[in-house]
């Protein structure tokens, strides 16, 4: 997928035998701004005279990926929601599920003609405050835990009920550690602290995982298309909460903190979910639980490193995000008074 | 062996070509923001180069003092007399990264241990006193990660 020089042909013969119509790829080059998989954007034109951008999303080379998970999950999943209309989102139109053809297990999107609200939300100034975008971001992350679990059938799995699963969640910190390469006394702190203060449940929904304005494209009218479903899973909507919350801090700017309240409001206005649940404190549980996701992925990146399994600067460089998760661990984690 | 320039100045100078001399030369948006992590990369392991033997240190005798405070208030435990079995016979004297690193591990264990009996006791001291190691290995990472943010995101 990286062979901007190969990948043409390749490309054109893939989505001709999947389409059924002779295809012409026009341009292709690599993508920036995603992490963990290799993106690249082709311009392709159909026997039929049209054309069109289309989007690759692919498996990076073994043991260069800062973390895995599964395309063939990921194309269900897709798939699924797609055909559905559970949300708007860029259809998933075809999957080299072997990598025979496009060098690597690779997914082909719609391209999303527009920026991201990241992008947006760099060209505003903190002075003047972020306008329309606050609420919309609340819109959106509503709206993926308004998904009706039933949508996405069986492309991944489903807790059995809350108590468990939170149980289950709060043990990946404790597994985390344990097929670390060291020891990591952060994680086990915080499993036992986030056991010990356990919050009141919430119905099981579909939970995004990397739920950041990144991964948010911005049409011209307005309109929100979320991208990059890699890690969802049913599970506690807050996780995407909390993760915002932590992800923002990190890497802003953060849409909550000029007006906490005013954001949970909107959020559970447009969730239904009530105050006892969505409030200051779950989103201090929730941002130090939901972290474990992508941190879980990082640390296992850096494990594999130290093993010499693994290698490559995205590896290197998210070893950083270990220290900003824990930074927020311990910020959400309010120590007893004696 | 030569000890200076120290291997930090070292490192701190080959950032400094990268970003003066290589990134200069690049156009590929790609290659660039691959640049500007390396570039964040390097100063993280100078500060490491420079510091970590002896934070591992420090944080080694803060954690098994822990542990044995922990051991004292609270009795013994199967768990924790395994993770302070382990961390005796395995550490080392020896300042190679590699020995040190070791038994900081061990040490870590025997923290992790501690702090798990601690909640399953409820003593607010003692938990008290964790987040405070907690804070001191927390101040080492910042010091290492220093400004960072996600680069070639949006």
């Amino acid at each position: 997928m990286q062979d901007v020089a190969a990948m043409p042909e390749l490309l054109g013969a893939f989505l001709s035998k999947e389409s059924g119509q002779t295809a012409t790829v026009t341009g292709y080059e690599a993508m920036t701004g995603g992490y963990s998989r290799l993106m690249a954007r082709a311009e392709v034109r159909w026997q039929d005279g049209t054309t069109e951008t289309l989007v690759l999303r692919g498996d990076p080379p073994p043991g260069k990926a800062m973390m895995e998970t599964d395309r063939d999950t990921e194309w269900a999943l897709l798939s699924a929601l797609g055909q559905a209309q559970s949300i708007p989102m860029p259809k998933a139109r075809y999957y080299d599920s072997t990598g025979s053809q496009l060098g690597t297990k690779a997914i082909v999107l719609d391209f999303v003609a527009g920026q991201s609200l990241q992008a947006h939300l760099n060209e505003c100034s903190p002075e003047t405050g972020y306008g329309r975008h606050t609420f919309d971001l609340v819109d959106t992350m509503a709206a993926v835990h308004r998904i009706n679990p039933d949508d996405v059938g069986s492309s991944i799995q489903r807790p059995t009920d809350w108590s468990t699963y939170l149980g289950g969640l709060i043990d990946r910190f404790r597994q985390a550690d344990r097929n670390h390469a060291e020891s990591n006394p952060f994680l086990r702190y915080v499993a036992e602290w986030l056991d010990a203060n356990r919050p009141p449940p919430l119905p099981l929904r579909l939970v995004h995982s990397d739920f950041q304005p990144a991964n948010i494209m911005v049409g011209t009218d307005g309109s929100h298309q979320v991208i990059d479903w890699e890690l969802t899973h049913i599970g506690d909507p807050r996780e995407d909460l909390g993760y915002y919350m932590i992800y923002s801090s990190a890497s802003g700017p953060n849409l909550i903190v000029p007006d906490p309240e005013a954001f949970l409001a909107r959020y559970r206005e447009k969730t239904g979910f009530g105050e006892d649940t969505i409030n200051m404190a779950t989103l201090g549980y929730f941002s130090s639980l939901a972290a474990i996701t992508v941190y879980g992925q990082v640390l296992a990146g850096a494990g594999a490193m130290a093993r010499g399994q693994n290698s490559g600067i995205m590896t290197t460089y998210t070893l950083n995000a270990l220290t900003v998760g824990h930074n927020n661990f311990l910020a959400g984690c309010i120590p007893p008074t004696l | 062996m030569f000890s200076r320039p120290t291997t930090d100045q070292v490192i701190l100078d080959c950032r400094n070509e990268l970003l003066n001399a290589v990134d200069a030369a690049v156009t590929d948006p790609t290659v660039k923001i691959t640049i500007q992590m390396l570039e964040n990369v390097l100063r993280n392991v100078a500060e490491r180069a420079a510091h970590e033997i002896a934070w591992m240190h420090e944080e080694t005798d803060l954690m098994i003092g822990f542990a044995t405070e922990v051991e004292v208030a609270l009795g013994k435990s199967d768990e924790l007399t395994a993770a302070l079995s382990a961390y005796y016979a395995g550490r080392s004297d020896s300042l190679h990264l590699d020995d040190v690193s070791k038994t900081y591990g061990f040490a870590g264990e025997c923290f992790s241990v501690s702090m798990e009996k601690v909640f399953a006791a409820s003593h607010t001291a003692l938990h008290l006193r964790s987040r405070e190691i907690l804070a001191i290995r927390l101040d080492h990472e910042n010091k290492i990660m220093g400004e960072w943010a996600f680069v070639g995101r949006g």
